[in-house]
């Protein structure tokens, strides 16, 4: 008698379109290692730093339907979205938000990365891959700062792009290139506006997409080597999405209660001719730059310094190439990357808060 | 690992946080200042609610104001200024786009009022109240160096006295000032701005005490009733009671709040209480550089109020008890009388009062000799014409016979009908007869025509 083996059942409908169709679904392994997944090892940070990426780009796009880049129409068109356009004020004060948070999620990101060793090969480029993203998300908030054109957006705008002059041999040249005129004006602000939703925003995103695609390339999120008394073992990406999902709801509503309560101000209209005549604070990120000015030449405190800072930052996996600790926070043996971190951290907060407390 | 009831509980938290999230943004954005506003307002006028952005896009600029999604029920500053033609933004300057207070009033024209003789160059003078050949038209340039915004001749015999100057020619104004083009012959070329810091032991004490305190245009008043107005064309023009409470509909002013206008109304029709705000309230003692108040006045309130029969009132409120003046000085208006040269500057800078104060009993009574000058009103009459346009409470036709001055400005608001000379109130339309002196049982002589020598039969007592 022969025995006939029904074919296997064939899944339908959303659990058939979820695992042949779904992007989300299948942006993750099927199987996850559970060392590297776990809230306490990453706390969500590079996920919350996306999340608030994506909230940025979707209140930034629904933000150009009513901003005008031009001297004239900048500010008013700022007054017009905060007060008429139906929910405008609560977009921008999104928008504003989920701005602030990138730069603070991707920062913790960053430490997180170093006090857990992940920057190791074979994730030594993806590290780069980050201290790059790092970079654009600062200027994705400096030239989104330019764009409110009000009293103190312009004097950071000065400030920043009179620095550009301070580079030897180039950098009278490099002004016109990026103020795109001898003194800041429209062009300025069409450059600013056109790097702040294009020319920074395209490379971000790739790079971000790139980052997110090295993950899982680089053998998922870093984790410690397994050992007989710690066997590896793994998550579906079920549960990964889960976690995924009620963070990204919880963390959305908490930014949308931050943005309701705390909208961003928005100061008096900018006025060319009496800008710089008196001093304003720079944005917050930027305080650290702002103090050194005041001890330091322009080029070592606005070039040099901190050039040599994401230098140092970027080779970090260089100082700490193999050995154990991987996947482990705070590991002794790893303690030169950690310290570098930290005193560079140091510095920079210890500044800030000077330059806040002035 | 999260069994499957805690999965449910957290992902039904998660979604309960983010609709509490949005259903706040929904309570927000329904509760803005302006939204409060105009609830308020429809409340006190017992309105049904219509609460929505009310935009003005006025004819002159061709921008849009927001402005009225607050001020709603802010009166319309006057016929000549309709809010469709003018906005807000035209004289107020600010953001019309923003509803939110700071944003809105950033940029403001001499903040609440426009009028400020340090900007009303800008907001009433460029393109309307300034720059036309005739120098009567240009009531910011005349008023800027009038006397009542210069105070000059105040400083000069202040300074000559105190020997801080050696001539009675006014050198200083309350801020400098220049006339390229004197039309009188006392008319002065400039006046520099008054030096407080000169090192002259009466300077700064007259500066602090006197010229800051309220004594003319530019000074602000003093917080106190009786004393509330505005400053610069403001200070005669906008109508504030003397105990300083707004009476119109905007519900961002506090009706309860001393210090407001009565509502926001530029008028020509102006009582003699307005004029008050700065006069006979007190007496300046040169002696202790320092400015005295009156203590005899009753209680602020409206001016025609239940506490005091009007007449009572009006005749403690208007004069000081050293005064002296007769039935018309306090029955009428300042303005029935004080003519707008007189009281705006004719363009000249004047250096002492004498010069600019003409009005005189006999301007209207004429004396034992002559009757008052008549002259028939012509098309050539435009400023009389004008002023008679501005002011609802008379009426002046080419044709019509009215009293001319002495320096050829016409009483637009006197009308000889029948014979018979009738002054029609400014403020208040009333009429009232001009009894020549002619004829009359009156033994003045004629070479005595001040007003202190008809005072001697004519005073009034209180």
């Amino acid at each position: 008698m022969i025995q006939i083996t029904p074919p296997p059942r064939r899944r339908f409908g959303i659990r058939l379109w979820r695992k042949n169709k779904s992007f989300i679904y299948n942006l993750h392994p099927p199987q996850i290692p559970a060392a590297g997944a776990r809230l306490t090892y990453t706390f969500g940070l590079g996920g919350l730093a996306v999340l608030a990426t994506i909230i940025t780009i979707v209140t930034g796009i629904l933000l150009t339907f009513y901003y005008v880049p031009t001297v004239e129409q900048a500010y008013p068109s700022l007054a017009l979205i905060d007060s008429v356009v139906a929910f405008g004020g609560f977009v921008r004060s999104l928008h504003y938000w989920a701005a602030q948070l990138m730069v603070v999620f991707a920062a913790l990101h960053m430490a997180r990365v170093v006090f857990t060793g992940g920057y190791r090969s074979p994730r030594d480029f993806n590290w780069l891959i980050g201290v790059g993203l790092f970079v654009i998300v600062l200027l994705w908030d400096f030239t989104g700062y330019t764009l409110r054109w009000d009293e103190g957006s312009i004097w950071a705008l000065l400030v920043g792009t009179n620095l550009l002059k301070e580079i030897p041999g180039i950098g009278e040249g490099l002004y016109r290139l990026i103020v795109g005129d001898t003194a800041l004006g429209n062009s300025a602000l069409l450059r600013f506006y056109a790097w702040h939703i294009m020319g920074l925003t395209l490379p971000g995103i790739g790079a971000v997409g790139y980052h997110i695609w090295r993950i899982r390339v680089d053998g998922g999120i870093s984790h410690p080597a397994p050992t007989r008394a710690r066997p590896r073992t793994f998550i579906t990406r079920k549960t990964l999405f889960f976690r995924e999902t009620i963070t990204a709801i919880a963390a959305t509503a908490a930014l949308i209660i931050l943005s309701a309560l705390a909208p961003p101000v928005l100061g008096a209209i900018a006025n060319l001719e009496t800008a710089g005549a008196s001093e304003t604070k720079a944005p917050w990120f930027f305080l650290a730059i702002q103090e050194m000015l005041r001890y330091l030449s322009p080029l070592w405190a606005g070039w040099l310094i901190p050039l040599a800072g994401l230098a140092l930052l970027a080779l970090i996996p260089l100082f700490d190439r193999r050995g154990p600790g991987r996947g482990e926070w705070f590991a002794r043996i790893r303690w030169q990357p950690q310290v570098i971190f930290a005193g560079l951290t140091l510095v920079v907060v210890v500044l800030t808060l000077i330059a806040a407390a002035r | 690992m999260f069994t499957t009831n805690r999965r449910v509980a957290l992902f039904v938290s998660s979604i309960l946080l983010l609709i509490a999230a949005v259903i706040l943004v929904f309570q927000q954005t329904q509760n803005q200042p302006w939204q409060q506003y105009q609830r308020m307002y429809f409340k006190r006028t017992q309105q049904p609610a219509d609460i929505r952005v009310r935009q003005v896009v006025p004819q002159l600029t061709g921008q849009p104001e927001l402005c009225l999604s607050c001020h709603m029920g802010l009166a319309e500053i006057s016929p000549s200024h309709p809010v469709e033609a003018f906005g807000c933004i035209s004289c107020h300057g600010g953001n019309g786009l923003s509803l939110k207070a700071d944003q809105a009033h950033t940029g403001l024209r001499g903040g609440k009022n426009p009028g400020d003789l340090l900007v009303a160059q800008e907001s009433c003078g460029l393109n309307c109240h300034n720059g036309f050949a005739d120098e009567g038209k240009n009531h910011v340039d005349g008023v800027l160096r009038s006397l009542q915004g210069t105070y000059a001749g105040g400083i000069a015999q202040v300074r000559f006295s105190f020997g801080a100057q050696s001539t009675e020619t006014p050198l200083y104004g309350v801020y400098g000032i220049t006339d390229d083009h004197p039309a009188t012959a006392a008319g002065l070329a400039e006046l520099t701005a008054f030096p407080a810091q000169s090192g002259h032991p009466i300077d700064q004490k007259f500066a602090e005490n006197c010229l800051d305190a309220g004594c003319h245009l530019s000074a602000a008043p003093r917080a106190e009733p009786y004393f509330y107005r505005s400053t610069g064309c403001a200070a005669c023009h906008v109508i504030y009671q003397n105990d300083g409470l707004y009476q119109g509909s905007d519900p961002t002013i506090p009706p309860d709040e001393p210090g407001h206008m009565r509502r926001h109304e530029l008028t020509a029709a102006i009582p003699f209480y307005q004029c008050n705000h700065c006069h006979n309230r007190g007496n300046y003692s040169l002696r202790q550089m320092d400015f005295l108040l009156r203590d005899d006045l009753p209680p602020a309130g409206a001016p025609i109020s239940a506490q005091m029969p009007a007449e009572g009132r009006r005749l403690r409120e208007y004069y000081q008890p050293i005064g002296e003046f007769t039935l018309c000085e306090w029955e009428l208006d300042c303005i029935e009388c004080h003519t707008s040269a007189e009281i705006m500057g004719d363009g000249d800078i004047h250096p002492k009062q004498q010069e600019m104060q003409y009005t005189q009993c006999h301007t209207c009574h004429g004396t034992l000799e002559e009757l008052p000058t008549v002259v028939t009103v012509s098309a050539q009459h435009q400023t009389a014409l004008r002023q008679a346009q501005i002011n609802p409470n008379y009426t002046l036709n080419i044709g019509d016979q009215v009293i001319i001055t002495e320096r050829g400005e016409l009483m637009g608001n006197t009308k000889q009908v029948d014979g018979r000379l009738i002054l029609t109130s400014k403020v208040t339309g009333k009429t009232y007869p001009v009894n020549p002196v002619m004829g009359s049982g009156c033994q003045q002589t004629v070479a005595e025509q001040e007003s202190r020598y008809c005072h001697q039969c004519h005073a009034y007592a209180r």
